[in-house]
């Protein structure tokens, strides 16, 4: 196994301009991961979210979002007012120079500015626009405001997620805005699929809500059995014991299926014989009676430190796995040892461990990259590229444009 | 107007799964037209999902139904020298193997990566190990579940005055490969298209699951902060949660940030005196106080309906929204409005709607979403069309136990 800061792309040569917020960031980050030249367009003064918490310490600016960080790694990053016309103008430059719009500003707004499908594609007529947005480009609900929050609610993972006495519980970080970025992602490679095969463009209407209606079967349950789904804790709904268990340092998460069941009994000693009546092989009986099968096998993992545990259950083909801390997962042997992490140098917020692709190509992974300041390659894109004078960039920017 | 379900044409994919992301993966491949062929066998290599439910037939079972739409299904006894044989046949003939067994099965069934591609050097390779090939532990046995645990999502997935962590019931990093799996195998292709060499990608699904928890690992690499549950806090807006709502179970979510949001808020709820309450005056001191705040605000929502609230801010500009329920989700105008569920009128698990897809092709009509094919029902078509086997030849193999 190795690790390589050497691009092992998949899709070199695409170009992406990147106009999304924090919305479809993740979006163009999966894009970049890829191996495409990802162009993040910010207005001057730079993207929304470089305001976004959580922040380096001591850096409470527009290069401190570790958010921002994460979510644009890899990028190159110009600024353009794309409101006015000396920067719409520039705009459709790139556009004819690229081969994926991504987007993420309120239905109607990019045509509003007289740079809506229409325009785009009399620029480039095979482009791929990528618009992602809380609820779908119309509809009752298009112009609905959907920060994660509400993207989670009206797909229903908030309603199933958390202790049943308590208020549903919002998932960490921005959750739906990653999953629907995965959708957009998806959308985007079928599109460009299309494109080789056939010649064509496309428009991908890709929607927060929809992407998070699909989960955990929560419509489809209800459809087809008529069974509204609600918050159960950490219990899975067709199993046990499927939970999470206390051990002396944390709590471990067990899944035991009919045929894990016999084994976990061999392995623990001094069980209540009556666990042994075979009729306890039966997941739905377990099930059924899970507070009785819950509190017994706590009594039974209580005696170990988690991560032996797991250990243990793993041995005899149970999988268990504790539940770590990001610190405990981070520090994992497994984890290290296939180079996940790896250092990367921000210019402004210095030399830190960061993910790399999550996946890899015959082998190899592609270690992470800094993201990039605010205009960090205005010059090398509108200078280098696009051949803009000297005195046209300085008159931009002294114009706002830049 | 050309149809979603052209897109993928002409594209064959042998899919090894079982579960949930690996089928659902497939699914997805399948929604857009792709030939997704789905090789099982009764000796010892059914989909687990065939066995969930109250059924007895193995293709009635609702979960594999519905992770397995527009599938095909082909019977094959992989313990067979002779099925083995055609699964390289069938290689040759494919521009994507899909899997995610454990590492190693398919090797030791002298399927593993080089045999395959020495029938086909084009062919795509696309893994969802749980842990990934490689590494210590790379021969756990993972589920959604534990792989949400063991990730770190299961510990901030929480209310922080909870006293043990709960997380989720579900099995979210399922979700997250079922969607990156087709992604990938559809950059692959393309990439094999290309230089006219197959590649093999290798999604660990631990680390597709930690690729939605990036910028919390970097609170811990930069800051050195151990980060903790925050519920539905969030450092960026005030009020910001979720709220109860009249009637039974029923809640809302609200979100304010902007200036214009917080006073678009206060017209809504009727009490402007709290523009001038020098607790609230930026979005910094409604962070400060925001429990004094999120009391008024429930105190407002408990009387209204969820859906009333979710119109009236959204109206006035303010983010907010009701908490769905999967009955909600059936009726939402909106998904209705995307035509978002495929309807089947008639099934072996009866009628049913299901979702379709995060996104919409502009322009294009939707695809057909197919039930999957009953188990070896595409054996002789396949065996027969594609690598050319006469009757006779198939129904000795049946015989022998290769095609079970």
């Amino acid at each position: 196994m190795s690790i390589t800061t050497e691009a092992t792309s998949l899709l070199p040569g695409y170009r992406v301009l990147d106009l999304s917020s924090s919305m479809g960031a993740f979006c163009g980050k999966l894009l970049r991961d890829l191996g495409m030249d990802v162009i993040k367009v910010e207005p001057p003064g730079g993207d929304s979210g470089r305001n976004e918490p959580p922040f380096a310490k001591g850096h409470f600016h527009r290069e401190g979002s570790l958010r921002f960080a994460y979510l644009n790694a890899g990028k190159r990053s110009i600024t353009l007012d794309i409101t006015k016309e000396a920067g719409r103008k520039l705009l459709l430059e790139l556009v004819a120079r690229s081969d994926i719009v991504l987007e993420t500003f309120e239905p109607g707004y990019l045509g509003k500015h007289n740079l809506g499908y229409e325009t785009l594609v009399e620029k480039n007529n095979k482009l791929i626009l990528v618009s992602l947005t809380g609820f779908g480009q119309d509809g009752p609900y298009a112009n609905y405001k959907a920060p994660d929050i509400v993207g989670n609610a009206m797909g229903a993972l908030l309603y199933i997620s958390g202790d049943p006495t308590m208020t549903p519980c919002n998932p960490p970080e921005t959750q739906s805005y990653y999953y629907a970025s995965l959708f957009a992602a998806y959308g985007a490679m079928l599109s460009l699929w299309q494109r080789e095969t056939r010649g064509i463009g496309a428009w991908i209407d890709a929607s927060v809500q929809a992407s998070m209606a699909l989960h955990e079967h929560v419509a489809f349950n209800y459809s087809a059995e008529g069974r509204v789904m609600k918050r159960a804790g950490s219990q899975h709904q067709h199993n046990a014991p499927a939970n999470l268990f206390q051990c002396k340092n944390g709590w471990i998460a067990l899944f035991v299926t009919q045929n894990h069941w016999p084994i976990l009994l061999k392995v623990w000693d001094g069980h209540d014989p009556a666990l042994d009546d075979p009729k306890w092989i039966n997941s739905n009986l377990r099930r059924a009676n899970a507070d009785y099968i819950n509190a017994q096998v706590t009594s039974f993992t209580s005696r170990f430190m988690k991560e032996d545990l797991a250990e243990l259950m793993q041995k005899n083909g149970i999988p268990g796995l504790p539940v770590n801390s990001p610190s405990d997962f981070m520090r994992d042997p497994h984890i290290q040892a296939r180079g996940f992490f790896s250092a990367v140098t921000h210019p402004v917020l210095g030399s830190f461990l960061q993910p790399g692709n999550c996946f890899m190509v015959d082998g190899k992974r592609t270690g992470p990259s800094p993201a990039p300041l605010v205009g960090q390659h205005n010059r090398e894109i509108f200078h280098s590229e696009l051949g803009l004078e000297k005195s046209e960039m300085e008159s931009l920017v002294a114009n706002g444009i830049i | 107007m050309s149809n979603t379900h052209e897109i993928l044409k002409g594209v064959r994919i042998l899919s090894f799964t079982t579960g949930y992301a690996g089928p659902y993966a497939g699914r997805l491949l399948a929604s857009y037209g792709a030939e997704v062929i789905k090789i099982e066998s009764r000796k010892g290599g059914l989909d687990t999902f065939r066995h969930y439910g109250q059924h007895k037939d193995i293709d009635a079972a609702p979960r594999f139904v519905e992770c397995n739409l527009g599938v095909r299904s082909m019977a094959i006894n992989l313990k067979h020298p002779i099925g083995t044989r055609l699964i390289k046949e069938l290689a040759g003939k494919s521009d994507a193997v899909l899997q995610n067994f454990r590492p190693r099965v398919l090797d030791k069934l002298g399927l593993g990566d080089d045999e395959l591609r020495r029938a086909n050097p084009k062919l795509v390779i696309v893994k969802l190990p749980g842990f990934g090939t490689e590494g210590p532990k790379s021969s756990y046995g993972t589920w959604g579940f534990n792989l949400t645990a063991f990730s770190g999502i299961t510990y901030l997935w929480n209310h922080p005055e909870q006293d043990r962590p709960i997380g989720s019931q579900g099995v979210y990093p399922d979700h997250l490969g079922f969607v990156m799996g087709p992604t990938l195998v559809v950059a692959a292709l393309l990439n094999s298209r290309r230089t006219g060499r197959g590649v093999t990608v290798d999604l660990a699904q631990i680390e597709g699951t930690a690729a939605v928890l990036g910028a919390t690992y970097l609170e811990t690499s930069v800051n050195g902060d151990d980060p903790q549950p925050k519920g539905n806090h969030y450092g960026w807006a005030a009020p910001h949660g979720c709220y109860r709502c009249q009637g039974e179970d029923r809640w809302c979510v609200i979100s304010v940030r902007t200036e214009d949001e917080w006073q678009n808020f206060c017209n809504v709820m009727g009490c402007t005196t709290l523009l001038n309450d020098e607790r609230f005056i930026n979005l910094q001191l409604r962070l400060k106080y925001r429990a004094q705040l999120d009391a008024i605000v429930q105190d407002w929502t408990q009387g209204r309906t969820a859906e009333e609230i979710m119109t009236q801010c959204q109206r006035a500009g303010v983010p907010a929204s009701v908490v769905q329920t999967g009955a909600d989700l059936l009726r939402d105008v909106q998904l209705r409005h995307r035509n978002y569920f495929a309807s089947f009128e008639d099934s072996l698990i009866g009628p049913f709607e299901i979702p379709r897809s995060g996104f919409l092709f502009k322009g294009m009509t939707e695809g057909p979403l197919n039930l999957p094919n009953r188990f070896g029902s595409d054996n002789s078509q396949i065996l027969g069309e594609i690598l050319g086997y006469d009757k006779a030849t198939i129904a000795q193999w049946q015989d022998e136990e290769v095609l079970t």
